[in-house]
């Protein structure tokens, strides 16, 4: 008894330093899955509080860039408008029942904490559960690339960036129609890599890269990037560089777009695996 | 002793608030991501009980986490960096050992004594950190170099502080 107590007490620094090691481990292991713990919950309820109030500074600096970029869009949405229009007026086009065939929802949300400058970045969103965000959802700037929701409380969202080393996206080159994998490879936030395209297609500089319709999360031809550069790796691929469109270190309105067949399209395919 | 513990809760809410606001908007070309909280556990008074020392860390490292998003990683360098801070102090003591009631500062023990000791524990926090944060072992020496150009930032800016640091 007296050699344990003897031994608690020269090694007690070593024995809290390895129980609170543990404590972090624990959560660094289990806690990548976003919003796991209860703890992590009710804290990180006052930390948003903190970030709502500087994200409603930083919008405020930024009202003018904000002002320009929803303009344009307002005029693509007019113009679309316009020629929505004109078809209708048409009266030989078949109507689209745009109720029961309706494939995709869109959401806006505003990202109110987004970081570009580590390894597995992660954006949050000001809404969640009940304003109809679920996990899996594509999250887009204006038909670009942004991310993916991992996990919703009530009212926010956490998105995994595609500046996330584990992030991973169907991908295809819009001209010749190959596809591949792209991830982000943590270097610089204007660039990812877009691998598995074999060296026997002629690629060239400043095609558009886009996504594919295969995991069911972004819709078919959401926009990615340019090619920048072209490299042969060792094996029989190409490692190609893709400059993205979306400039990640002022992401500010967001469209969440919820596919409404996925199930449908995953149970199927669930079938013949 | 009240008025110190103020003075060190100012020095850390500073150091966090800077953190959180500036420094973690802070992208060079991928490479440099300042960490300037770990000043904290540096600037604690030399005769700390270890336990005390052990907790600070880890709660500072859990603040940073909680604001970042990110699982633990912070809590588990800074505590390592706080566990190693009495071996680094005791190999890189001065020749007259540390006054119980002198903290550790540039001007009581200077500048190159002050630059071996905020460096290696700066060191030892990044690389834990920045090898938690990637938790992979390919592209070793890309995270390397992170580390080594993220702890000399990191620790420019604690010898500026220092430097400027009032009383």
């Amino acid at each position: 008894m007296r050699n344990l107590l003897n031994f608690l007490v020269k090694y007690n620094n070593l024995i809290i330093f390895l129980f609170l090691q543990g404590i972090a481990f624990y959560w660094l292991t289990t806690g990548n899955n976003y919003h796991n713990s209860v703890m992590v919950k009710s804290i990180q309820s006052v930390t948003r509080g903190v970030e709502q109030r500087i994200s409603n500074l930083r919008a405020y600096l930024n009202l003018r860039e904000i002002n320009s970029d929803l303009a344009a869009e307002n005029e693509a949405l007019k113009n679309t408008i316009e020629k929505l229009a004109k078809k209708e007026n048409h009266r030989l086009t078949p109507v689209s029942d745009s109720i029961s065939r309706q494939q995709y929802t869109v959401t806006i949300a505003e990202v109110i904490n987004n970081s570009v400058n580590r390894q597995k970045n992660y954006f949050t969103l000001n809404k969640g559960r009940r304003q109809g965000l679920a996990p899996d959802m594509a999250v887009t700037v204006s038909d670009k690339v942004a991310g993916v929701i991992a996990g919703c409380s009530e009212n926010y969202s956490v998105a995994i960036s595609l500046l996330n080393i584990d992030f991973r996206v169907s991908a295809r080159i819009k001209t010749s129609g190959y596809f591949g994998s792209l991830n982000w490879n943590g270097y610089n936030p204007q660039y990812a890599v877009l691998n598995e395209i074999p060296q026997h297609i002629s690629i060239s500089v400043g095609d558009t890269v886009e996504t594919t319709s295969y995991s069911a999360i972004f819709p078919e031809g959401t926009l990615i990037g340019t090619i920048s550069d072209v490299k042969k790796s060792g094996s029989d691929f190409y490692k190609i560089e893709v400059e993205l469109f979306t400039d990640f270190r002022k992401l500010r309105y967001v469209n969440v777009i919820g596919n409404l067949q996925k199930p449908e399209q995953q149970s199927l395919e669930k079938q013949f695996q | 002793m009240i008025n110190s513990i103020l003075k060190y809760a100012l020095i850390a809410a500073i150091l966090i608030l800077l953190q959180i606001l500036l420094f973690n908007n802070i992208q060079f070309s991928g490479y440099i991501n300042p960490y300037v909280y770990i000043m904290i556990i540096l600037l604690l008074p030399s005769v700390i009980p270890s336990w005390l020392l052990l907790l600070i860390s880890f709660f500072t490292g859990l603040i940073i986490d909680l604001f970042m998003g990110s699982p633990g990683m912070h809590a588990s360098a800074t505590l390592l960096a706080g566990f190693s801070r009495p071996y680094v102090l005791s190999v890189i003591a001065p020749r007259d050992g540390y006054e119980p009631g002198v903290e550790l500062s540039m001007q009581t023990y200077g500048f190159r004594w002050f630059l071996v000791y905020a460096s290696v524990i700066v060191f030892i926090h990044h690389l834990a950190l920045f090898y938690l944060e990637v938790f992979r072992f390919t592209g070793f020496f890309r995270t390397l170099l992170r580390v080594v150009l993220s702890s000399a930032f990191t620790t420019a800016f604690i010898l500026l502080a220092e430097r400027y640091r009032k009383r």
